[in-house]
């Protein structure tokens, strides 16, 4: 008798801990963990505590705080994804990313998980980017745009055409009220590629057409990258543009130097802050384009995709939903000047009278296009900068720039298997 | 008999550096892409066509050439200085010689990333020191001129001690009495380095310029986390170029095309060293007979 | 004699100064770090950098781990395979033994990390990305043609009278191996050894394509990782002590096997 308790004890104590051990890993909430690059990672932070108050118990979100270059968070995500299945579960990505990793076959679709509603809740303009070969994948956190800022203080309304900024950026020179007509980024890197986007789709070329021709060779091409090396010839821009990149752009706008800049919504709360000498002096519109050519801005944006393995698609969702609800995009508009992109909240008036510009911005967005939206787009960003770079620096002519960015691109499209 | 027991390692061997090489060669004439979803499919030398055309490959090819020939050239004569003084015998000498041989030892990136704190601007010490000086700020590794420079510092720093040793081993071989017999004719220690120290190390001098050439062709540690290849690609190498091939621009194909294009360079270079140098030594050997 | 000294001073000033900078960052508040040559900050010295780094997840030592068990089995893997393999390079016939230590030689010269795209390759074919001991094989391999060139030297320094000697007291060829040739081979196997595990602690392009998870990282690629994330000044006193401890086994090991070091490194150039 005694042995069988002996036995027993054993037996049910093992029994309860089996139970109880069950029982806490049922318990453990769902783990979703999301790479952002590190500046989203901190705005972000008070928001993610909240969700994890919300859902105590259930969700569990874990914020990774990627590198502070966007390249090396994407870096990161793919030397993870190339060997297995990452340890993500969702990914903060801008807008240039998605159709690499789309085509790469490393997203879910998103289309039967969110509703019609959601999408009719986006502003316009800021559905672009998201989907690739007809699926969604992206859900947009935040929306950024080219903007061509301007001296309200030096003219009456902001030029329209390409002509037009250069001839009132010459003439404001000359009356020597600015030392600098135009400022924008001309440094090899990928803002000159944005600067570029607008200007070619102002003069009605297009970089590469949805039959994957492309078009950096037409005569619009030519005129548009001709334009941008008139404005360093006839000094309306500083031959030192060629070396900016947004932060010096926006330091030769807010010291007063420079009649027109341009630039992404963020510099527009930098120009209101004090020691600015042109705080109350800027208004901001779109990029100039040619009589009968729209107005553009360059897409930048930023938004959330569920990696494909990930073994939480819902609660991920939900993880999504909740930072990038109208709450969550109005406390980072209100306390980062982040961009938003549900269309309700560009006419609430709290945010308006924290930021002026946001019916501006919503013409913008509306006015937005994306950057050729192929999983090719790094390498053939970088062709074209390096041609317009040595274009600005005055090693080649236009025409010398753009055939050779042509065939480079093509010479890509072909190697990599996209053309025959 | 004996010799099966070189198979495993002639195996090895074969599997991790013959076996890369032709599998390159092969993916070099195919699309393996994220297009193709990194499945190869034939291209017709669509990536050799776009190697040649590519200013990207050809920039980094003189980068990588001149951090290669600038930082070679320097450690050679560094070396040199630090092996002579190795080679007194003295007390402490073994401590000496370890903590000499401490940047060798160390990861590059490491010292990669102390390098970078170090010409950080404004708060290294570089920059300090430049403006207390009143210089002013260089903006070291933001001006494309100059960030080349700082990799080269510090890939001088961390190799330098390798090609000491080997200068070193050289300086072992070379008899005490041939010093000795100079210095009865009266000859300088000056003398004595160029008219001995220096013909009879150049077996070893050879070497060591062999080995540090062919690491210094395939640099990727130290540039890629002291600067990334940037400011605007200034500072990129061959490797980096194809390492962001594979791994940001997920293409296979066009990467394996970089890696032969930088391996068939690097081996005409290294040749045309070879006879260069095997050219002065002939040419030397006939002025001093 | 004085002047030696002097020079040896000079030396080491250039061999530890940007060591020594790291460990004097590591111990500066964020205060004294933007201002690194005022000393009368107040508030200077701290210990937060180390228990920044030694507390954070996953903890640093655990890179170190990674590094020291990827180091030590691919150094047992080189010798095992190595030894027997230099052993018979040595009873080739002499235009093959020739011939076969060209190859290791080219080998050993190879700019490896060219071989990194390849051996991707294998790891997402075989699925063994995010493994340690799978690491270990690339490792050994790449250590493979150095360690055949020195320890062949190294048995080739061997008088042939002395095997002669052993086979005639009837020992067979594994017994000779183990009793005789092997311990007369020890230093040159130390010097081996050492400098195969100085390459798996230290490499890195193999290392960053092969581990992507955070738990599994060596050495070197967590600090790369970090320094990814320091573009910005800010947190740099933490970067620091990261150096500083992932520099002290190093140092160790360097105070250590300095002689083992110095004759591995030389007998490659002597006899190479």
């Amino acid at each position: 008798m005694k042995s069988i308790i002996k036995l027993f004890i054993p037996a049910i104590l093992l029994t309860i801990f089996t139970i109880t051990s069950i029982l806490a890993i049922n318990n453990r909430p769902t783990e979703i963990n999301i790479l952002m690059p590190a500046p989203f990672a901190d705005s972000t932070s008070i928001l993610v505590n909240e969700f994890n108050k919300q859902y105590l118990g259930q969700i569990k979100l874990n914020v990774i705080r990627g590198p502070l270059e966007t390249e090396s968070v994407s870096d990161l995500a793919i030397s993870s994804l190339l060997l297995d299945k990452g340890s993500f579960d969702v990914l903060l990505m801008d807008v240039t990313w998605l159709p690499k990793y789309a085509a790469a076959g490393w997203l879910k679709p998103l289309d039967y998980l969110i509703t019609k509603e959601d999408l009719d809740s986006l502003a316009p303009g800021a559905e672009i980017g998201n989907t690739y070969n007809k699926k969604l994948y992206r859900w947009p956190l935040v929306a950024d745009m080219g903007l061509l800022y301007w001296r309200k203080d030096l003219m009456t309304s902001p030029p329209k055409t390409p002509q037009e900024l250069l001839k009132v950026s010459r003439e404001l020179q000359k009356k020597g009220l600015v030392k600098y007509g135009y400022v924008w980024q001309g440094r090899q890197y990928e803002g000159l590629s944005c600067v570029f986007l607008e200007v070619l789709k102002g003069f009605g070329g297009e970089w590469i057409s949805k039959n994957d021709e492309v078009g950096l060779n037409s005569p619009s091409s030519i005129k548009a990258a001709s334009w941008l090396k008139e404005l360093i010839t006839s000094q309306a821009s500083p031959l030192a543009v060629t070396n900016y990149s947004e932060p010096e752009a926006l330091q030769a706008f807010e010291s007063g130097d420079a009649a027109f800049m341009r630039n992404w919504p963020y510099a527009w709360s930098e120009l209101q802050k004090k020691g600015s000498s042109v705080q109350g002096k800027v208004g901001v519109t779109t990029m100039v384009s040619e009589p009968g050519q729209e107005n553009t801005a360059t897409q930048g944006s930023w938004g959330f995709s569920i990696l494909k393995h990930t073994d939480n698609p819902e609660a991920a969702l939900k993880a999504i939903n909740f930072l990038s609800s109208e709450t969550s995009q109005k406390y980072l508009s209100l306390n980062n000047g982040y961009t938003p992109t549900r269309k309700s909240l560009f006419n609430d008036q709290e945010l308006i009278n924290n930021s002026p510009i946001l019916p501006v911005l919503e013409d913008a967005l509306n006015s937005a296009v994306p950057r050729p939206i192929t999983p090719l787009y790094a390498q053939i960003s970088d062709v074209l900068q390096r041609q317009l770079s040595s274009l600005l620096t005055d090693e080649v002519t236009a025409i010398e720039a753009m055939e050779y960015a042509q065939l480079n691109t093509e010479q890509i499209l072909i190697s990599t298997g996209k053309l025959q | 008999m004996i010799s099966l027991l070189l198979i495993p390692a002639s195996l090895l061997i074969f599997l991790v550096f013959g076996m890369p090489l032709i599998r390159y060669v092969w993916l070099s004439f195919h699309a393996s892409s994220v297009i193709t979803g990194l499945i190869p499919i034939p291209n017709n030398g669509g990536n050799w066509i776009r190697l040649i055309n590519d200013l990207r490959f050809w920039q980094d090819t003189i980068q990588t050439i001149r951090f290669s020939f600038v930082s070679v050239t320097i450690e050679i004569v560094l070396a040199l200085f630090i092996a002579l003084i190795l080679d007194q015998s003295c007390k402490g000498r073994g401590v000496v010689r370890s903590l000499t041989l401490l940047p060798w030892a160390l990861p590059t990136t490491i010292m990669a990333l102390g390098w970078r704190w170090i010409f950080n601007t404004p708060y290294g010490p570089i920059d300090q020191l430049l403006n207390h000086l009143n210089i002013g700020s260089l903006n070291i590794l933001s001006s494309p001129n100059l960030t080349w420079i700082a990799t080269v510092i510090a890939d001088v720093w961390k190799t330098t001690p390798f090609v000491a040793l080997i200068l070193l081993a050289g300086l072992q071989t070379i008899p005490e009495d041939l010093y000795e017999a100079f210095r009865l004719e009266g000859g300088t220690p000056i003398q004595a380095l160029t008219k001995i120290t220096i013909p009879l190390l150049k077996p070893y001098i050879f070497l060591g310029i062999l080995f540090r050439m062919a690491q210094a062709f395939g640099v990727f540690d130290l540039i890629q986390v002291m600067t990334g290849g940037g400011p605007a690609s200034s500072t990129e190498s061959i490797a980096m170029y194809a390492y962001i091939n594979a791994m940001r621009f997920l293409d296979f194909g066009y990467s394996a095309t970089v890696m032969l294009g930088g391996f068939i360079l690097l081996i005409i270079s290294s040749f045309t060293c070879f006879i260069l140098v095997y050219h002065s030594t002939n040419v030397q050997e006939k002025i001093t007979s | 004699m004085k002047r030696t000294y002097t020079l040896y001073i000079v030396i080491i000033t250039w061999s530890l100064a940007p060591l020594l900078w790291q460990l004097y960052t590591s111990f500066s508040t964020t205060e004294a770090l933007i201002e690194p040559f005022n000393f009368t900050v107040s508030s200077r010295w701290t210990l937060d950098n180390y228990q920044q780094v030694l507390t954070a997840n996953p903890p640093f030592w655990r890179y170190l781990m990674n590094s020291t068990i990827v180091g030590l089995i691919s150094t047992i893997i080189t010798l095992i395979i190595s030894i027997p393999a230099s052993y018979s390079l040595v009873k080739l016939k002499a235009k093959p033994q020739k011939i076969v230590k060209l190859i290791f030689f080219s080998a050993a010269l190879f700019p490896y990390v060219l071989l990194f795209l390849a051996l991707l390759e294998i790891a997402r074919t075989l699925n063994i990305g995010n493994n340690l001991i799978a690491l270990t094989i690339p490792y050994s391999a790449l250590s493979m043609p150095l360690a055949l060139l020195l320890l062949s030297s190294a048995f080739k320094d061997i008088p042939s009278e002395l095997e002669e000697a052993a086979r005639l007291e009837g020992l067979d060829i594994w017994q000779r191996l183990r009793w005789v040739l092997i311990p007369l081979i020890a230093p040159a196997t130390a010097s081996t050894a050492i400098l195969v595990f100085l390459f798996s602690w230290n490499e890195y392009p193999i290392a960053l394509t092969w581990l992507s998870n955070e738990k599994l990282l060596t050495l070197p690629v967590a600090i790369a990782r970090i320094a990814g994330s320091s573009v910005y000044s800010v947190p740099y006193g933490a970067y620091a002590a990261a150096t500083v401890l992932g520099s002290i086994p190093l140092l160790l090991l360097v105070l250590i096997f300095q002689r083992q070091i110095v004759s591995g490194l030389t007998q490659g150039a002597i006899k190479g």
